[in-house]
């Protein structure tokens, strides 16, 4: 069987998170859930976010553009697109920069 | 675009809609941000279901230049972090632009409809509304759009100039282009030469019509370049096909030959303990021996409930709640009075979650659980979708040999010698 890396996944953090604000784990779960959604909406309008000494989401668009595709032997015309960027603060990428944890590449 | 609110402001929408003092939700934020960070240092990834990754990256140590000085300096290796959104995030993000599709548009230009304005992408953008191959062919805001983004800085003053500038773009795409196939597969060599012919042919066909009309027939190129497209396409697929036919040929007859005691042999091997290796060299009994049971037999798992989100899937479940996205048989097999197709999640059902302390070393009976799973899999195929039920047996045997020789329930015999043998 494939196993994925070692990860924090979503559990952990809950747990981490009740113990460490004392809420419980369903109270947790639904804040975070209230929080996701709230920051998804916003970035769905394209506005950004910043999180202090964690980071700044922002959206960024892509312009239209026209690429060669080699199995139709033509361009072709990608239309744009918007995705997230996630900018770490300072501090984040200082505090990380030389930890254990790092992936490949 | 580079609008923003601030940290403030989001606080307080949340703390709104969750009834929550702001003070409460401003230090919630500040612990979250303080166990993303302490988990980014442990583990190097932190996943938040419904929103994103949180990852890091190793860069390898590498040479810069100072801009300034012009100077050579060398940067550390150092891990950076990158952030992946999932599936739901990307699509809300992406909403205003996701009715849009990607089309094939010729890589011919024209002169004498081209308008020198650079500045109308936002405009262009309604012409994927209409359908793709009309306003391919009628918008001319688009090819001036590339004309302008392309060869935007030698603009051609003769009725000669395009038809050079063209002729070096198409042959610099059939390079690419025979690039990739190469690499693909040599046995293309052949067709390729005679791809190339064919398009170097075009191109001068296409440069001739260019010449005395200065308005090239638009429709009959795009429509000729898309037909050989397809036409390539066609060959290649048969030939992968032919390929392919061959191979299982060949499998099928040397598999007839072994004859049955060396699929036998095959199969123990395929299992993990395997008797004989034990016996036979005690250096390989450790690395093939099974990992010793967590604490005592289990009978049961601890579970959680979980309520269903919009768009999760058992297997997206099983990603970020048991941190392994194969153990999701186990999720269907706890709730298989909720769910009566796997296949199927209804919106917001209320399913149980297991405990899983480590998916990378699964013990003893948690193993015996995921074969479960995937037992009970196969027994909702075998009713409901009998032409792959097998390989879910087949999966039961990688999780749990013994289960395979004890099923709990009748399987076909067919089967069983497919999961045996595969």
């Amino acid at each position: 069987m494939v196993f994925v890396n070692p990860s924090m996944n979503y559990r952990d953090l809950i747990d981490q998170l009740s113990s460490k604000t004392g809420r419980s784990k369903k109270e947790t779960k639904e804040l975070l859930g209230v929080a996701v959604e709230k920051l998804t909406e916003q970035l769905s309008e394209g506005r950004g976010v910043s999180i202090p000494d964690l980071g700044t989401f922002t959206t960024k668009t892509t312009e239209k553009k026209k690429v060669y595709n080699p199995h139709y032997e033509d361009y072709i015309m990608v239309p744009p697109k918007r995705t997230v960027e996630f900018s770490p603060s300072a501090g984040l990428k200082e505090s990380v920069k030389f930890s254990e944890g790092g992936g490949d590449e | 675009m580079s609008e923003k609110i601030t940290f403030k402001e989001l606080v307080d929408l949340i703390a709104t809609q969750s009834n929550q003092s702001r003070n409460s939700t401003n230090s919630f934020i500040h612990e979250l941000v303080d166990i993303i960070e302490n988990g980014l240092k442990k583990s190097g990834s932190v996943s938040i279901s419904g929103f994103g990754k949180f990852e890091l990256r190793w860069m390898k140590p590498r040479t810069g230049v100072n801009p300034q000085t012009g100077e050579e300096l060398s940067i550390p290796g150092q891990n950076k972090v990158v952030f992946k959104p999932y599936k739901n995030l990307r699509e809300d993000v992406n909403k205003p632009f996701s009715h849009l599709e990607s089309k094939v548009v010729g890589d011919e230009k024209d002169s004498s409809e081209s308008t020198p304005d650079t500045s109308d992408s936002k405009e262009t953008n309604e012409g994927y509304d209409e359908d793709p191959f009309e306003s391919m062919l009628n918008d001319s805001d688009w090819n001036s759009a590339f004309y302008s983004a392309e060869e935007g800085v030698e603009k051609p003053e003769k009725a000669d100039e395009p038809n050079a500038a063209y002729s070096s773009v198409s042959s610099a795409s059939v390079s690419v282009d025979e690039l990739l196939i190469e690499r693909e597969n040599p046995k293309f060599a052949k067709e390729k030469e005679a791809v190339k012919q064919e398009t170097e042919d075009k191109a001068i066909a296409k440069k001739e019509s260019d010449k005395p009309a200065a308005i090239p027939n638009k429709e009959k190129i795009a429509e000729e370049v898309q037909k050989s497209g397809s036409f390539k396409w066609s060959y290649a697929a048969a030939v992968i096909i032919a390929l392919l036919a061959f191979i299982i040929l060949f499998f099928m007859i040397q598999r007839f030959q072994s004859g049955d005691s060396q699929t036998q042999q095959n199969q123990i091997e395929m299992a993990t303990p395997a008797p004989d290796a034990t016996d036979s060299s005690p250096a390989v009994s450790d690395d093939t021996e099974p990992e010793p049971p967590g604490g005592g037999p289990q009978t049961e798992f601890d579970t959680s409930p979980l309520t269903v989100e919009p768009g999760q899937s058992l297997w997206i479940i099983a990603e970020s709640e048991l941190g392994n996205p194969y153990l999701w048989p186990v999720l269907y097999n706890l709730n298989r009075d909720v769910l009566e197709n796997p296949n199927q999640l209804p919106e917001a059902s209320d399913i149980q979650i297991p405990d899983i302390s480590d998916p990378e070393n699964l013990n003893e009976f948690e193993r015996e659980q995921v074969a479960l799973g995937y037992f009970s899999l196969y027994e909702w195929n075998r009713a409901n979708n009998p032409d792959e039920a097998r390989f879910f047996l087949w999966a039961v045997g990688v999780c749990s040999p013994d289960l395979l020789d004890q099923p709990p329930a009748d399987v076909d015999p067919d089967d069983l010698e497919f999961a045996r043998n595969r």
